[in-house]
């Protein structure tokens, strides 16, 4: 059972005006009233690759935790949010089977912060079938981010990996550049494939590697990347196969003639002290979101919502961050439906009303883009550099230059959003 | 940038494959085991010799104290649970290793987790440069550890009294043990002593490719490749192997083409060896049957 809060009555604010200071001691979750939600439950679902290569279940633990912040707070409007979390082991087909449970036999009205590597392949058509819209968490291969009813909060690793190669050329004053991504279909290509179309576009020059997840030879991947005698090495590998890459580069002394930069998976704060002083003010990550730590109103209630209502031990990574965003944009869209009438029809008609969407952890308004084939909500982003064993932001927000967005912009123009 | 300088770069992580397969042959040939849990109970040295040095004790006590995890992990599973199996077949008994990888695989993570690590040795800063690369003296290390290693390994199995044991435990268990061969306790030492290597692998590819235990564990991937070149039995000739592998993933970097599939190549190298032995002058003997 999680804390229960007595708060003074508030009224329901859309848009997060208070002080982070004020956060940090009071989390705002829905109506904020101190009231327990005692209604009949609202199931929302969500899917996440917890056990397997790698553990993602940070964006379901703060959506749960936000959930209950939402339940202890009003409910929405007096009815709980009763949050189902399905792990998919990494497995295409455990996620099918999930999906269909939580949306066939649950009755999910929505899908809120999940964050799998296999699910978007599996479950995009299944949502669509359904009428059920996910706001995800975190999305990762190409698949998350060309579906209609799939809209992830996160940048994704192509417009990530674009944003710190485009850092490297504006800022860094690089004119050729290596990608180099993990050989897995629609993950690496893609975005290295980006990288490239960009760097073609400005004149410049890249070439891709691309890397067998399972080799434990990074140092010929270093050599070969120097062979092209590029000025920017872009990285857009998960951070247990970018540290090898660095270590072996670092060891080839070529921290100190390249500049690398790197997509939002290596955005972790253990990673600057992990590489040590030798990488300081020479590696730049881009951030898909907000520095962890920042003092922004939203940011600060993300970090009080964990503090009340998840675990001690719960990361509060940009996963977390994620899927605090995702539950908190179908919290508000649902508090907008009358309770008594609240489907499954009405959320996804709600969520398609969510044009702009306010949080100082997005660079942007966030919006879901109702008959839009495919959904990229979150395309301008931040670097930051290793310093001193922790992250140093060095940019402000910046559009990203990836052509794929081309049809994401053209549909943000037609229904002015953005503006 | 030519090959010459990803054969240097291959050389680090070729006597790496080098010394793990030299393991796995020694206590194939005395207990008949292939051992899966060879590179999981490497990564558990490792992460011990991690914490040691996280905690401030220094990198020299923590791998003295990540070498001896390893040696206790894998003794543990030579004397309590590999004599259970000793009667069963040659695959139900090296199944049993795999088991036992994912056990460890998974305490791994409950204790440490998935962030990123790694281990910094004072050599990886010092270098020689051969053909344009820089060749730490950590690898260097790794290289002379593999040929020292071969080199007592063998001088111990040719003139030692436990060498002769583990000799005839080789040929035929039950007329070693009738014959006065203390079965339990030499197979125990063939244990004890892959648990070294595991400890002194997992440390070194924690510095050569990061402490990442899913990494670490499937270490005995390439090395089992390099085992099967050497038909399981002359060690000079494993360590032979698994150096060539190393070199030989490393050299695929330069040929883009093949590039990203080059972690297929120790097995594909392998199946091609086992598939042109018998035409081979040289190839090594079949060895006879284990009961």
């Amino acid at each position: 059972m999680n804390m229960y809060l007595k708060l003074c009555a508030a009224a329901f604010a859309g848009t997060f005006m208070l002080s982070g200071a004020a956060f940090a001691a009071d989390p705002m979750c829905g109506l904020h009233n101190g009231t327990p939600a005692t209604g009949e439950p609202i199931v929302i679902g969500a899917i996440t690759g917890q056990t397997g290569p790698d553990d993602f279940s940070a964006a379901t633990k703060s959506a749960n935790a936000y959930f209950d912040c939402v339940n202890a707070n009003g409910g929405i409007n007096g009815r709980p949010v009763k949050y189902e979390i399905g792990d998919d082991q990494w497995n295409p087909e455990v996620a099918a089977q999930l999906a269909a449970k939580l949306v066939k036999d649950e009755g999910a009205v929505a899908m809120a912060g999940s964050a799998s590597f296999v699910e978007c392949s599996a479950n995009a058509d299944l949502y669509k079938a359904e009428g059920i819209v996910s706001i995800a968490g975190v999305g990762v291969p190409r698949e998350c981010f060309s579906a209609s009813n799939y809209a992830a909060t996160n940048a994704g690793p192509r417009v990530s990996t674009i944003a710190a190669a485009e850092y490297a050329g504006n800022v860094l004053g690089a004119k050729s550049f290596v990608c180099i991504g993990p050989n897995i279909p629609n993950v690496g290509p893609w975005a290295c494939d980006g990288v490239k179309i960009w760097a073609e576009s400005k004149g410049f020059t890249s070439e891709s590697i691309l890397v067998d997840p399972a080799s434990l030879d990074a140092a010929s991947v270093v050599l070969q990347a120097a062979g092209y005698a590029p000025d920017a090495i872009v990285l857009s590998l998960p951070k247990g196969l970018m540290l090898p890459v660095l270590t072996a580069a670092e060891e080839q002394g070529m921290n100190e003639t390249i500049k690398f930069v790197s997509a939002a998976s290596g955005y972790d704060l253990t990673v600057p002290a992990t590489l040590g002083a030798a990488w300081d003010g020479k590696f730049w990550v881009n951030m898909e979101f907000n520095a962890l730590g920042s003092d922004g109103a939203d940011n600060q209630n993300w970090l009080a919502v964990m503090d009340a209502f998840a675990p001690a031990d719960a990361p509060r990574d940009t996963f977390s961050q994620a899927g605090y965003l995702a539950a908190r944009i179908v919290t508000e869209a649902m508090l907008t439906i009358d309770p008594a009438k609240l489907s499954r029809e009405a959320v996804t008609t709600a969520l398609g009303e969510v044009k702009a969407f306010k949080s100082d952890i997005f660079c942007a308004d966030w919006y879901y883009g109702a008959g839009a084939p495919r959904q990229n909500a979150n395309h301008a982003t931040r670097m930051s550099v290793a310093q001193g064993g922790e992250w140093k932001a060095v940019s402000e927000c910046a559009p990203s230059g990836d052509a794929e967005l081309a049809d994401i912009l053209a549909f943000e123009a037609a229904n002015g959003i953005g503006k | 940038m030519n090959f010459l300088s990803f054969i240097v770069s291959g050389l680090g992580i070729g006597a790496v494959y080098a010394l793990a397969s030299v393991g796995l042959v020694l206590l194939y040939r005395t207990t008949g085991v292939l051992n899966f849990a060879f590179g999981a109970a490497g990564a558990v040295g490792a992460f011990v010799a991690f914490e040691v040095d996280a905690l401030g004790f220094g990198l020299l006590l923590g791998c003295v104290l990540g070498i001896l995890a390893s040696t206790v992990v894998s003794s543990l599973y030579g004397r309590f649970i590999a004599p259970v199996l000793a009667y069963r077949d040659t695959v139900t008994r090296s199944i049993g290793t795999l088991g036992y990888a994912m056990v460890l695989l998974g305490c791994i993570g409950m204790i440490w987790g998935e962030l990123p690590r790694r281990i910094q040795f004072p050599t990886d800063k010092m270098f020689i440069t051969l053909f344009e690369v820089r060749l730490t003296y950590t690898r260097l290390a790794a290289l002379v550890l593999a040929v020292l290693v071969v080199v007592v390994l063998s001088g111990v199995i040719s003139r030692t009294r436990l060498g002769l044991n583990m000799r005839a435990l080789a040929n035929n268990r039950d007329h070693s043990a009738m014959l006065g061969v203390p079965v339990l306790k030499v197979e125990f030492f063939a244990w004890l002593i892959i648990g070294i290597f595991a400890g002194m692998c997992g440390i070194l590819m924690a510095n050569l490719v990061g402490l990442k235990a899913t990494a670490l564990t499937f270490l005995v991937v390439p090395a089992i490749a390099a085992a099967i070149m050497s038909g399981m039995e002359s060690l000079p000739r494993t360590a032979a192997a698994g150096m060539f592998l190393g070199v030989a993933e490393a050299v695929l970097s330069a040929f883009p083409a093949i590039a990203p599939y080059r972690s297929a190549a120790p097995f594909l190298i392998a199946l091609a060896a086992v598939a042109l032995m018998p035409f081979l002058s040289f190839a090594p003997k079949r060895s006879p049957n284990r009961t």
